[in-house]
C-alpha cells in the first residue's frame, strides 16, 4: 500500500440477492484516517457494504479496492487490516470471553498479551472467565468489539456498533475511536451521537448513495 | 500451524462442555448394534460373523452422518462464519481442525462400538482380524472425516441441510464400504493373502489421499461467497 | 445486451441435429441389417451396440461437466455454469438409459434382472446415485453464484469418486469378471464389421448428447435474457 491509496475505494459496485439489487452502483472514497458514517434505513445496504469491504462478500459488478488492495483478488492481503463488527457478536456461545479472543488472537496472529488488552479496552477484564451465553446482551457486544479491535486494524468496519451497548460501554466506544488513528466506516441509525468524532455522513437507500 | 490448532482446541473444548455429539453417537451405535443383532435372528446364525461384519459397516457409516449434520453447527446457528473468514486465517485451516475433531469424535465411538460388536457377534465363532479392522476402521474414519467436513460446509447455506447432506454423502460411502466390508470379511477366513489386505488398505489409504487433497483445494470456495 | 447477435452466427444446434438425424439412421440400419448375429448370445446381443455407446456418452458428459466445473472454479464466468450444469443433467439422462439397457442385457445374458457381481454395472450405479445428489443439491440452492460454486464443488469431487468406485468393486470382486470386455489391451475385442458398426453408433450417441446440450445451452440463455429484459424493464417502470 502506498500512502496516496484511499483507505477505501468502491467504484460503481453492484451486489444482488438472487433478483433483488442490494447495491446498485455505489461509488465511494475513503480517505485513510478518515471516520465515515454510513446512515439508511433498513435494507438499504448498509450491511452489505461493510461486508464487502470486510471480504466477506464480493461484488458482482464494479470494482472494490481497500489500502489498495482490489477485491475479492488480494482478499488475503487485506484481512489484516480490517476489524470487522457485525449484526452478531461472532463468538461460540460455549466459551468464555478469553476463550473467544484467545481463538481469534490465534486467526490473526496476534500476540496473545492481546486479549487481557482488548478486554480492559471495553471494560470486561473481570469477565474473562464468563461464558459468552452466559454474558448479558450489552457484555456480548463489548465482546464482539473487543474481538475486532484485537488485532489492532488500521481500518475499522462497525455495523451498528452502539447496539445493546450501555452508557459506560457507549463511552468506552467513544474512546476507542477517539483514540483510533486509522480510518473507520460505521453503520449507525443514530447518526447524531457520533457527530463529536468529527466524521463524515453517507446516506444509502434502496442501495443507492443518496 | 497456530490457527489449526487454536481451532482445534474449540471444537473439542465446545464438545467437552457441551457433550452435544459423542454420548448421542455412542447411544446411535448402541441401539444400532441391537438392531443389527436382532435383525439378524437374534441366534447366531449360518455365515451369521460375516453379515454381521458387513452390518458393522453399515452402522459406522449411518453413525458419522450423525456427527457430519452437527458440523460447524455453531457457526451457522450463530453467524460465526462471518467472524473466522473476516481473519487471515487460512480456509483449509478450519476444514483441517474441522475433520481432525471428527475423526477424534469417530474413533472415540468406535473405542466403545468395538467392544460391544464383539460382545454381540465374535464370542462364539470366527473373528476377524481385530488389528485389520482397527486399521481399516482408523483408515475409513480418516476419509469420512475429511471428506464430510468439506460437504458439510457446502451444505450450509443449503435448504433441508439435515436430509440433503446424507443424499450427498451417500454415493462416496459406496466404495469405501465395498472395499471396508471385503477387507475384513476376507480376514475371517485364515487362507486370506497378506496382499490382498494389504492391497484393501491400500485402497483406503488412497480413497483418504484423494478425499484429503480435493476438501483441502474446495473448502475455499465452498465457505467463501 | 445484445439480443440480435445469435442470428449472425452458424447455427450449431441445427447443423448438430442433421448430423444426429443421419448418423441415428445409418446406426440403427447397421445394427439391424448389416452387423452379423453374435455366435455366442444370439440376436438379442445387438443391445450391445446401444448399451455400450450410451455408457460411454455418460462418461463423457459427465467429464465435460466436471472441465466445465473446474473452468467456473477458475473464472468464475456464470456461463461456464451452465456449461456444466447441462451435461451433468444429460448426464441423468443417458445414465438412466445405460442402466435399463444394462438390465436388459442382463436378463439376456444372465438371466436376471440386475447382477450386483458386475463391476461396471455396480460402478455405473454409484456415478447414477451421485449424479442425483448433484441435482437435489443445485435445486436446493438459491440460484445464483452460491449455487454454481457449490455444484462445481460437487461435480468436481465426483472426478475422485468415479476411479475409486472402479477400482473399489473391482477389488471387492476380483474374480468374477462377467461383464463382457469389449476392449483389452489389444484394442477391440471384435470383428470389423462389429467394430464399424460400434463406432457408428458411438459417433450416434454423441452428436445426440451434443445436439440436447446446444439445444439446452440455448435455451438456458433464452431464459436468461428474458430474465435480464425483465429487470431492466422493472428498473425503469
Amino acid at each position: 500500500m502506498s500512502s496516496s491509496d484511499p483507505a477505501v475505494r468502491c467504484d460503481a459496485v453492484s451486489r444482488r440477492y438472487g433478483e433483488r439489487l442490494a447495491l446498485d452502483r455505489v461509488s465511494l472514497q475513503v480517505q485513510p484516517g478518515e471516520r465515515v458514517l454510513l446512515t439508511g434505513g433498513n435494507g438499504a445496504g448498509k450491511t452489505t457494504l461493510l461486508r464487502m469491504l470486510a471480504t466477506l462478500l464480493r461484488p458482482h459488478e464494479g470494482t472494490v479496492t481497500v489500502a489498495g488492495h482490489p477485491l475479492p483478488r488480494e482478499a488475503r492481503r487485506v484481512r489484516p487490516l480490517i476489524g470487522y463488527l457485525g449484526h452478531e457478536p461472532l463468538v461460540y456461545p460455549g466459551l468464555t470471553a478469553g476463550e473467544n479472543l484467545e481463538l481469534y488472537a490465534a486467526l490473526h496472529g496476534a500476540p496473545a498479551a492481546r486479549v487481557v488488552e482488548a478486554l480492559e479496552l471495553v471494560g470486561l477484564e473481570r469477565r474473562r472467565g464468563g461464558v459468552a451465553s452466559e454474558l448479558s446482551r450489552g457484555m456480548r457486544q463489548r465482546l464482539a468489539l473487543a474481538r475486532a479491535v484485537l488485532h489492532r486494524p488500521q481500518i475499522l468496519l462497525l455495523d451498528e456498533p452502539t447496539t445493546g451497548l450501555d452508557d459506560d460501554g457507549r463511552e468506552r466506544l467513544r474512546g476507542l475511536l477517539a483514540s483510533h488513528e486509522g480510518t473507520a466506516l460505521i453503520s449507525t441509525h443514530e447518526p447524531e451521537w457520533f457527530a463529536p468524532l468529527g466524521v463524515r455522513s453517507v446516506q444509502l437507500a434502496e442501495g443507492q448513495l443518496a | 500451524m497456530r490457527a489449526y490448532r487454536a481451532l482445534l482446541r474449540k471444537d473439542l473444548l465446545l464438545e467437552w462442555r457441551g457433550r452435544e455429539l459423542v454420548p448421542a453417537m455412542l447411544a446411535f451405535v448402541l441401539g444400532a448394534m441391537v438392531l443389527v443383532r436382532f435383525g439378524l435372528g437374534g441366534e447366531t446364525l449360518a455365515g451369521g460373523t460375516r453379515a454381521a461384519t458387513g452390518l458393522l459397516w453399515v452402522v459406522v457409516v449411518f453413525t458419522s452422518m450423525l456427527a457430519l449434520v452437527r458440523s460447524f453447527a455453531q457457526e451457522r446457528e450463530h453467524g460465526i462464519w462471518d467472524g473466522l473468514l473476516s481473519t487471515p486465517a487460512d480456509r483449509s485451516a478450519i476444514w483441517a481442525a474441522r475433520a481432525t475433531a471428527t475423526f477424534l469424535f469417530l474413533a472415540l465411538t468406535q473405542a466403545v462400538a468395538l467392544p460391544l460388536f464383539w460382545l454381540f457377534f465374535l464370542q462364539e465363532g470366527r473373528s476377524p482380524s481385530i488389528p485389520v479392522l482397527v486399521a481399516a476402521l482408523l483408515l475409513a474414519d480418516l476419509g469420512v472425516a475429511m471428506l464430510g467436513s468439506l460437504l458439510a460446509g457446502l451444505a450450509t447455506h443449503v435448504r433441508a441441510r439435515e436430509v440433503l447432506l446424507p443424499v450427498m454423502f451417500l454415493p462416496f460411502m459406496l466404495p469405501l464400504v465395498t472395499v471396508a466390508v471385503r477387507l475384513t470379511v476376507d480376514t475371517i477366513s485364515p487362507q486370506t493373502s497378506g496382499l490382498h489386505t494389504s492391497q484393501g488398505l491400500g485402497f483406503l489409504a488412497l480413497y483418504d489421499t484423494i478425499f484429503g487433497l480435493l476438501g483441502w483445494a474446495l473448502f475455499e470456495y465452498v465457505v467463501e461467497d | 445486451m445484445v439480443i440480435g447477435s445469435q442470428r449472425a452466427r452458424p447455427d450449431g444446434a441445427t447443423v448438430a441435429a442433421t448430423a444426429t438425424a443421419v448418423l441415428m439412421a445409418l446406426a440403427l440400419g447397421m445394427i439391424f441389417f448389416y452387423v452379423p448375429t453374435d455366435v455366442d448370445q444370439g440376436y438379442s446381443q445387438r443391445i450391445f451396440y446401444f448399451h455400450v455407446p450410451i455408457a460411454l456418452t455418460t462418461y463423457t458428459l459427465f467429464v465435460w461437466g466436471a472441465v466445465n466445473a473446474a473452468r467456473y472454479l477458475w473464472r468464475r464466468d456464470q456461463s461456464l455454469d451452465l456449461k456444466s450444469y447441462i451435461p451433468m443433467h444429460l448426464g441423468v439422462i443417458f445414465g438412466s438409459l445405460t442402466l435399463a439397457t444394462g438390465s436388459i442385457w442382463a436378463r439376456i445374458s444372465w438371466g436376471h434382472w440386475w447382477f450386483w457381481g458386475d463391476t461396471q454395472l455396480t460402478t455405473f450405479l454409484i456415478i447414477f446415485l451421485f449424479n442425483c445428489a448433484y441435482f437435489m443439491l443445485r435445486f436446493s440452492v438459491e440460484p445464483g453464484e452460491r449455487r454454481a460454486t457449490y455444484s462445481a464443488v460437487y461435480a468436481l469431487l465426483g472426478v475422485g469418486l468415479i476411479p475409486l468406485s472402479v477400482l473399489g468393486v473391482r477389488f471387492a470382486q476380483r474374480n468374477e469378471l462377467i461383464h463382457p470386455i469389449t476392449f483389452n489391451s489389444n484394442g477391440a475385442n471384435m470383428d470389423g464389421s462389429m467394430f464399424l458398426t460400434f463406432l457408428v453408433a458411438l459417433a450416434a450417441m454423441l452428436s445426440l448428447a451434443v445436439t440436447m446440450y446446444l439445444v439446452e445451452l440455448r435455451g438456458k440463455r433464452i431464459d436468461d435474457r428474458i430474465r435480464a429484459i425483465r429487470r431492466l424493464a422493472e428498473a425503469r417502470a
